[in-house]
């Protein structure tokens, strides 16, 4: 990781005002920081948006790569007033009650499986696996010249009751599908 | 242009009310205007300066929300794409998105050759703030999220816009105010002709009758209906009594002559009718009295005369004499006033000696010393003169006949002014508070028993005297003596 790279990720965490220990920032604490942001740019549209549970919770689904970041990231942080938590889960149907899931990539072929079985909840699915979205995911993270960048499927969205707000849009690598009119 | 330059002098003119008038406003209406282009100028320069802070404000507000997920995302491109959009604003020369930590993120140049130069930055506490740079404006704003600071926007904006904004306003208002200069001193113009034109005709007017005393002149009565109006037709109407007034004078001054002249001619003419009946008669008297006299003489003559008879003829004959007499006097006293006057040189000294001596020649048995001066030389004429040395010493001879030793005296006084001469006696003299009466025609102080007279002699002397232009006087103590002082200036006939 270069002296810039670094400067970057330590601004970031400074951003997200978060001390972090660690002394060198990885791509890791990057995407768990992102992790955190996506949440302050997702909401739930119509009916959907009165029922909240009162923490804001941001699992993680197979092998804990990214766990102790999001620890880190996570602490003492709050979303819409509600404090965030980071929840482990074994397994996709266990996610009633996130708002956010990120997918391992060792889930691999296991993928479109748990993707099937949240079905249409209002969980904001990300992933680093590389046909993330094809597998019918929302978020997935792209790594282009050292830069962790990130593509949105609108499609996906589109299912749920989640809107994503056109400022993240503007910041994505990419963005498949439209916006709703009804958004 | 000579004219023009005369009229801006004339108007200029402190000692004019007109001159006054257009410095009081000239200077007035020029530091007003003076003070409002500052005011104003300073005002519109503020004003624009604190727009100017107050888009950059927005703009960097903007800027920094639309910068937010740029900053959370480490999307530089992001970021810079939305500082691009400062290429519409052209007073930005450059822009900068720094970090939370104060490492740059994104800039922009408008110019590719500027290179930014961050030399302040927002304190912690502070939202935002500008700075001026020289003739630019240095503006941090602050970029916040959720309450968390995620870093700053600066931007650099050029004031030249500024200026240039404020030169065209300035000159502007500089055209405004020279327009409001130029009719505030056509204002006064027009006042000058309104209440300096009236009060200019005016003071003219009033120079030309304090001057030439003509009261004829009017001044103009101005168009208005103001006070100066009232003050020229007062003035006017002043003129106008004056006028009046000078005019009645000037007829009764005229008409009073008129009468004086009337009056002189007619009191002239009366006196020379009076004067020509008197000759006349005296003079056509004497022929019929001469008559008288002659056939008195005759009878007196006559064989036979009884004694009664002879007396009565004595009376007869002396009343023809006196008669004679007045008629001599009357002559004289009419010849005195009538006849030209001729004059030589006269010797008065030996008129008087030849007068004495007829006088004595006739009256030979009375005692009389007579006192003659020498040397009493005039020009006058002769044969007026002799009648009123005759009159005087006759007088003298008449009114000293009482006494045993008379005494008279004719002399002179030596005075610088000229000599007096008088005729003195030792006589009956006469009361001095009648001496003024003795000069009056037919006037006698004493009866024609006590002296004889006819009472026409000294008027006579006076008429003479005064024709030569010199006076007569007498003075007695009324006990005894008198003297007559007369006086011929060599001046002539008056």
């Amino acid at each position: 990781m270069s002296f810039l790279q670094r400067t970057v990720v330590r601004a970031l965490l400074v951003t997200a005002a978060l001390a972090s220990a660690q002394p060198t920032a990885s791509e890791t604490d990057l995407k768990a920081v992102y992790l955190l942001n996506f949440g302050k740019f997702v909401r739930l549209s119509g009916s959907a948006a009165s029922s909240r549970p009162p923490t804001f919770n941001i699992c993680v689904l197979g092998h804990d790569l990214i766990g102790h970041a999001l620890d880190d990231v996570t602490a003492h942080e709050s979303i819409d007033k509600r404090a965030v938590r980071v929840v482990r889960i074994s397994d996709a149907y266990r996610a009633t009650g996130c708002q956010v899931l990120y997918i391992s990539p060792d889930e691999g072929d296991g993928i479109p499986a748990d993707l099937a079985a949240l079905g249409n909840a209002d969980i904001l699915t990300v992933s680093d696996a590389p046909d993330f979205l094809k597998d019918g995911g929302m978020i997935q993270f792209v790594t282009q010249q050292r830069h962790v960048r990130f593509a949105v499927s609108l499609n996906a969205v589109n299912r749920t009751h989640l809107v994503l707000s056109s400022e993240l849009l503007r910041v994505a690598l990419s963005v498949t599908g439209k916006i709703p009119e009804d958004q | 242009m000579r004219l023009w330059k005369r009229s801006v002098r004339k108007l200029w003119n402190p000692r004019s009310i007109a001159g006054k008038l257009t410095r009081v406003n000239v200077l007035v209406s020029g530091t007003a205007l003076l003070l409002a282009y500052v005011a104003f100028l300073g005002y519109d320069l503020y004003t624009l300066r604190a727009d100017l802070i107050h888009s950059l404000a927005t703009e960097a507000g903007i800027v920094g929300e639309n910068c937010v997920t740029a900053l959370l995302f480490d999307d530089q491109q992001a970021a810079e794409n939305t500082l691009a959009a400062l290429d519409h604003s052209p007073h930005i020369r450059w822009a900068i998105v720094v970090r939370a930590d104060g490492s740059s993120f994104a800039s922009y140049r408008r110019d590719p050759s500027i290179q930014p130069n961050l030399s302040k930055t927002l304190l912690a506490q502070q939202s935002h703030e500008y700075w001026s740079k020289g003739t630019d404006i240095l503006l941090g704003s602050r970029i916040d999220f959720q309450g968390r600071n995620l870093g700053a926007v600066y931007l650099l904006a050029s004031t030249g816009e500024l200026a240039r904004r404020a030169g065209q306003f300035g000159l502007l208002s500089a055209l405004i105010l020279l327009l409001c200069f130029g009719i505030a001193v056509a204002a006064t113009a027009t006042v000058r002709e309104l209440v300096t034109g009236p009060l200019t005709n005016l003071a003219g007017t009033a120079q030309i009758v304090s001057k030439k005393r003509d009261y004829s002149v009017r001044a103009p009565i101005p168009s208005s209906s103001d006070e100066l109006a009232f003050l020229v037709q007062s003035f006017n109407e002043m003129l106008e009594q004056i006028q009046a007034r000078d005019r009645a004078l000037e007829k009764s001054r005229n008409e009073l002559e008129k009468r004086v002249e009337e009056r002189t001619a007619a009191l002239t003419a009366a006196n020379k009718e009076l004067e020509a009946f008197s000759y006349s008669v005296a003079h056509d008297l004497r022929g019929p009295l001469q008559h008288i006299t002659n056939i008195a003489f005759l009878l007196q003559n006559a064989p036979a005369q009884q004694g009664e008879t002879a007396a009565l003829m004595d009376k007869l004959v002396e009343g023809t004499d006196r008669m004679a007499k007045l008629i001599d006097d009357l002559l004289n006293l009419s010849r005195a006033t009538s006849t030209p006057l001729h004059r030589t040189p006269v010797d008065l000294s030996q008129m008087s000696e030849k007068i004495l001596g007829n006088l004595k020649a006739e009256n030979g048995r009375r005692d009389v010393r007579f006192l003659v001066r020498r040397g009493a030389r005039v020009i006058a004429d002769e044969g007026l003169i002799q009648v009123v040395l005759a009159n005087l010493l006759e007088n003298a001879w008449k009114y000293t006949s009482r006494l045993k030793v008379a005494e008279i005296e004719f002399g002179f006084t030596d005075d610088p002014a000229g000599p007096t001469f008088f005729v003195r006696d030792n006589g009956a003299g006469f009361n001095p508070r009648f001496a003024d009466r003795l000069f009056r025609p037919f006037q006698r102080l004493h009866s024609q028993s006590e002296f004889p007279g006819t009472g026409v002699g000294l008027a006579t002397a006076q008429r003479i005297i005064a024709r030569h232009g010199g006076k007569i006087w007498a003075e007695s103590n009324g006990e005894g003596g008198a003297a007559f002082y007369f006086t011929l200036p060599d001046d002539g006939e008056k």
